[in-house]
């Protein structure tokens, strides 16, 4: 189902210097929105809420259909994001090879399964389907690094290692 | 025309119809669940799947594909009820089946078209859907787990309304209709999307478990509220009226109503109306019967006019005919004291169109909106005091690329339709504006001046009104300004549109000759398409006008009786529907006239703070309990029916005046409102050419459809003035209600139950105010308190306060002023 949100109180005070910035380009220019909204993205790291309220008032949209648009492709994301972002393949390969146990182990060392970001907003964990790699399955990527032919020792190995990074 | 062959069948259409539109006209059933006539084509359910036989191997969809020469169509045939087959299972796949609990059972889509279909079996299976209901709103009750998806919501609100409350969220199978983050509704409430649902996803949460469709009696009629005149089809159970019917068959609304229209009805039920007269006795106000009532009354008014006079002071809810009686009974009474709506604020239409066009109406009639290039629309406010006109502007927009202008004192949802060129200016400065664009007309040589009378004299009288040095006053931008007078001048079918009413007060007669003024330099009034519109806020604003409820022939107006009521020169006054107390500017002044004068007679249906001061009070009839004819705006005369019976000895304002003028010698008795429609005929000629009978469904509207001025006269109107001060405060019509009859209804009370000082960001930043929190205003001598809400509607230094409700008192502070200087503290 959705990801009905609450408006978090910290999220008040988000500044929109930086919103308000990226729909200076983009206001009076048809068909705005996906770009604008990507870049919201890019520099809030996920889309705050008052950045939508934002938006619908400077183009002119509903925010109802911008809500429409955010849930529909799976790039926007509605919640903060963590630093690392754990992406557990669960294509056929990696699902016949164990990812299932892969992603148990995630959810035991940090707490969060799909969708989820920890509370320090260091890890969000995603459920993806194959990312490519099947010859090393069961695979992770953890940001831009690719880690393969994982058992539960060799995953809780890298999840110590970003837990030691900051 | 285009030829076609449906099922056999030889049929001539229009070309711009589709297929389905060319079976129903042939009385060809197709079944459709998307498909809506007035919103644009879709074609998304495909239930309508049709075979034409030059595409044949594919279905198509008869909702969106148009009709061509020579087609071939067939409606049914196995292959076709197949496919409907499955589209159905498709849809009973996840829905669940709670028809008996659901309000919709009987007159479902869905129900209808499982029945035709003779779905019984389904061979998908799936989870049914398990969402909440959402149980946040008072008025809508959404339960998407009946939702078939069909869009129909999703476009109207958005396509009609304006206001864009849902959209399709999700993918797949979790695909639903959603507001923005899934939250609970919170908009207009204009009912626009549940009276489009095909089932029941979306239902009128008020009428919940009530009855079923088909046990309701469905009586058309109009909208008691304001000079829209939308048709309202009362569904009646028993004596009561349990919903308003969705009727999109007759009137001028096509089906669309607003908040008050579709969910104000409940005050017609109320256990508190008035259903026996009442009369003072020893101070207090008792219980007594007619023939009691009656003789106080004559006794009282008998002897005021043998002293210093009797007033009359009406509301604008009558029918015509009611005012025809009331004119009539004045006139038993021997005075010429007659006067509504406060006397001033409908001056607009009786003197500032009179001297111009020489007439006292619109131009034009509201479906010309709808194919107007330009519309100009003055005071924002107007989406509040007419939302259905406002949501043919949208259309208008939408649909058809017109353009609209506004000129006004906030911003409102007109102002963020697409496209909208906002001039805002500082309150009471509207005028300024309008003078500077005709100006801007004239001296740019754009103006249409033939035929037209006194263009030297008017021209020159505009010197001060430069487009910079009225920037410079108003706050509005000296080139916009140019740019929208560049622009209605260039309209080929121009619409000005202006609304009045008690909370309007300031400037009408001057605010209408000004808008007159640029209607007739751009050519407007007389010209096919488009208009000149000055709405009023009741529902029979229009019918008072012309009935002459207006002081004439040397009879005072209703600021003269109160003052002399006030200072021993009149010594009765008779309100009729209306609470002077609560809605006229300058509470002090009414209540110190309803205080002296020695005999004060109320009829109407509640005990309003009005009617608490009276000496007799007379019990009245609702919109629903009365037979005969609304005027609306737009000069429209439309068939007002009874849904309900009285409650108790209420009586209607007509029958009370017949009486009443029986009592005094003058028999004013008629068999039905026929034959008073007859009678208002010689004296107002408009109506004569107008039979009763012909009120067909879409009423009649008299002079015409476009309504030919009996002048062209441009009237020279000076500035308004600027209010002083850091904040200024001005009154209005809040979108959910209209006057103070809507603050008994429980729709737009359950949606806004009092009223509020209202301010832009920058100020409630400035005076560390938040929403919510109370505010002392003070000005005028008065002071009130009343919540603040905070939002971006109003520039800096402006504050509205909506002024319905009796108890915010804020005609304290409101004496009549376009703009009161105020002080604002927490
Ligand atoms: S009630 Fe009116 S404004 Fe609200 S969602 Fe329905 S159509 Fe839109
Ligand atoms: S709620 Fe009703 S109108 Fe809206 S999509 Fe669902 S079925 Fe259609
Ligand atoms: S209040 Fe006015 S706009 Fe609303 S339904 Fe009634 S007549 Fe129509
Ligand atoms: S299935 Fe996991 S990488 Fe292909
Ligand atoms: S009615 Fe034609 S596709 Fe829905």
């Amino acid at each position: 189902m959705s990801e009905a949100v609450e408006t978090t109180v910290d999220e008040q005070d988000i500044d929109l210097t930086g919103a308000n910035q990226i729909l200076d380009k983009y206001v009076d220019f048809h068909g705005a929105l996906m770009p604008a909204l990507q870049e919201i993205q890019e520099f809030y790291g996920y889309i705050p809420e008052p950045t939508v309220h934002l938006t619908a008032e400077r183009l002119n949209i509903y925010t109802s259909q911008i809500y429409g648009v955010l849930t529909f492709y799976a790039q926007f994301h509605l919640k903060p994001r963590g630093k690392y972002i754990v992406r557990v393949c669960m294509g056929t390969a990696c699902h016949v090879k164990g990812a299932g146990r892969i992603a148990e182990t995630i959810k035991d060392r940090l707490g969060i399964v799909h969708a989820e970001t920890t509370e320090d907003l260091k890890f969000t964990a995603e459920y993806v389907a194959c990312i490519g790699a099947c010859g090393m399955a069961p695979v992770i990527m953890v940001n831009d690094g690719t880690y393969g032919s994982l058992t539960v020792q060799k995953t809780d190995e890298v999840i110590q290692k970003y837990l030691k990074m900051d | 025309m285009v030829n076609l062959t449906i099922d056999g069948k030889q049929i001539s259409v229009s070309k711009a119809a589709t297929i389905y539109e060319a079976a129903q006209e042939a009385g060809i059933h197709i079944p459709v669940l998307c498909y809506a006539k007035k919103l644009l084509p879709y074609g998304a359910c495909r239930v309508c799947l049709v075979e034409i036989e030059q595409m044949k191997g594919r279905l198509i969809p008869s909702c969106t594909t148009p009709v061509s020469e020579g087609m071939v169509v067939t409606t049914t045939s196995e292959e076709i009820k197949k496919v409907r087959k499955t589209v159905m299972e498709f849809l009973l796949v996840n829905h669940v089946l709670d028809c008996p609990v659901c309000d919709k059972g009987g007159e479902c889509d869905l129900q209808d078209l499982a029945y035709e279909l003779d779905s019984t079996s389904n061979r998908f299976e799936g989870e049914k859907f398990d969402l909440p209901t959402d149980e946040v709103n008072p008025l809508i009750e959404r339960n998407m787990n009946r939702c078939v998806l069909c869009g129909k919501c999703v476009r109207v609100c958005d396509e009609i309304v304006g206001y864009g409350s849902y959209s399709f969220i999700n993918r797949g199978f979790e695909t639903k209709i959603a507001t923005a983050y899934d939250r609970g509704l919170n908009c207009e409430f204009c009912g626009q999307c549940l009276s489009m649902c095909p089932v029941g996803a979306l239902l009128p949460r008020p009428f919940k478990f009530k009855a079923r469709p088909w046990q309701l009696k469905e009586v058309d009629s109009v909208c008691g509220y304001c000079g829209n005149g939308c048709t309202v089809t009362l569904g009646v159970l028993g004596d009561r009226v349990e919903t308003i019917r969705f009727n999109d068959k007759i009137g001028v609304n096509d089906g669309n109503l607003c908040i008050r229209g579709r969910f104000g009805y409940s005050y017609v039920n109320d256990q508190e109306r008035l259903t026996k007269p009442l009369v003072r006795k020893d101070g207090v106000l008792v219980e007594t019967d007619w023939d009691e009532a009656l003789q106080v009354v004559s006794d009282g008014l008998l002897k005021a006019q043998g002293g210093q006079g009797v007033g009359f002071l009406s509301g604008a809810r009558l029918t015509n005919e009611e005012f025809y009686l009331l004119k009539q009974f004045a006139k038993t009474v021997g005075t010429e004291n007659v006067d509504h709506s406060g006397g001033e604020c409908y001056k607009g239409v009786t003197e500032g169109l009179k001297q111009t066009l020489g007439v006292a109406a619109s131009t034009a009639t509201f479906p010309q909106i709808d194919k107007a290039d330009v519309i100009l629309a003055i005071r924002s406010d107007f989406y509040e005091t007419h939302p259905v006109v406002g949501m043919v502007v949208n259309q208008a927009i939408r649909r058809n690329d017109a353009k609209l202008l506004i000129v006004a004192d906030k911003k409102g949802k007109l102002n963020k339709l697409p496209g909208a060129k906002t001039l805002l200016s500082k309150p009471g400065l509207e005028l300024d504006v309008l003078n500077a664009m005709a100006k801007v007309i004239l001296d740019e040589g754009l103006a249409q001046t033939e035929g037209v009378e006194g263009v030297a004299e008017f021209q020159a009288s505009l010197a001060n009104f430069t487009p910079e040095k009225v920037a410079a006053r108003s706050g509005v931008d000296a080139e916009a300004l140019q740019a929208a007078a560049r622009q209605l001048a260039s309209a080929k079918q121009g619409v000005v549109l202006l609304a009045y009413g008690l909370p309007y007060q300031g400037l009408n007669k001057e605010l209408a000759t000004a808008a007159a003024n640029l209607a007739i330099l751009t050519g407007i009034p007389g010209r096919e398409g488009g208009g000149l519109y000055l709405c009023g806020e009741k529902s029979n604003s229009q019918g008072a006008i012309d009935l002459g409820i207006l002081p004439q022939n040397g009879g005072l107006g209703a600021q003269a009786m109160l003052a002399g009521a006030s200072n021993g020169k009149l010594d009765a006054l008779y309100v009729v529907s209306e609470d002077p107390l609560s809605s006229y500017p300058d509470r002090d002044k009414v209540a110190q006239a309803l205080e002296k004068v020695p005999f004060l007679v109320v009829q109407d249906i509640f005990l309003s703070p009005t009617a608490q001061l009276a000496d007799v009070v007379l019990p009245a009839v609702s919109f629903a309990e009365k037979d005969g004819t609304f005027t609306n705006a737009e000069r429209r005369i439309q068939r007002v029916r009874p849904g309900i019976p009285s409650p108790g000895e209420a009586r209607s304002d007509g029958a009370i005046f017949s009486a009443l003028a029986g009592k005094l010698g003058n028999n004013l008795s008629f068999t039905s409102a026929a034959a008073i429609f007859t009678e208002i005929g010689k004296d107002v000629p408009a109506y004569a050419a107008i039979g009763f009978n012909e009120l067909g469904a879409h009423g009649k509207v008299w002079g015409g459809e476009t309504l030919s001025p009996a002048s062209r006269k441009l009237v020279a109107v000076g500035g308004g003035t600027t209010v002083e001060g850091e904040f200024q405060l001005v009154v209005g019509s809040a979108l959910y209600h209209s006057g103070t009859v809507s603050t008994k209804a429980k729709g737009p009370l359950a949606v806004l139950s009092e009223a509020y000082a209202e301010l832009g960001r920058e100020d409630a930043k400035d005076l560390n105010v938040a929403e919510g929190d109370l505010l002392k205003i003070s000005g005028n001598g008065a002071e009130i308190k009343l919540k603040a809400k905070v939002d971006n509607r109003l520039p800096k230094g402006v504050v509205f306060v909506p002024y319905h409700f009796a108890d915010a008192e804020v005609n304290r502070l409101y004496k009549g002023e376009p703009a009161v200087s105020v002080k604002i503290s927490k």
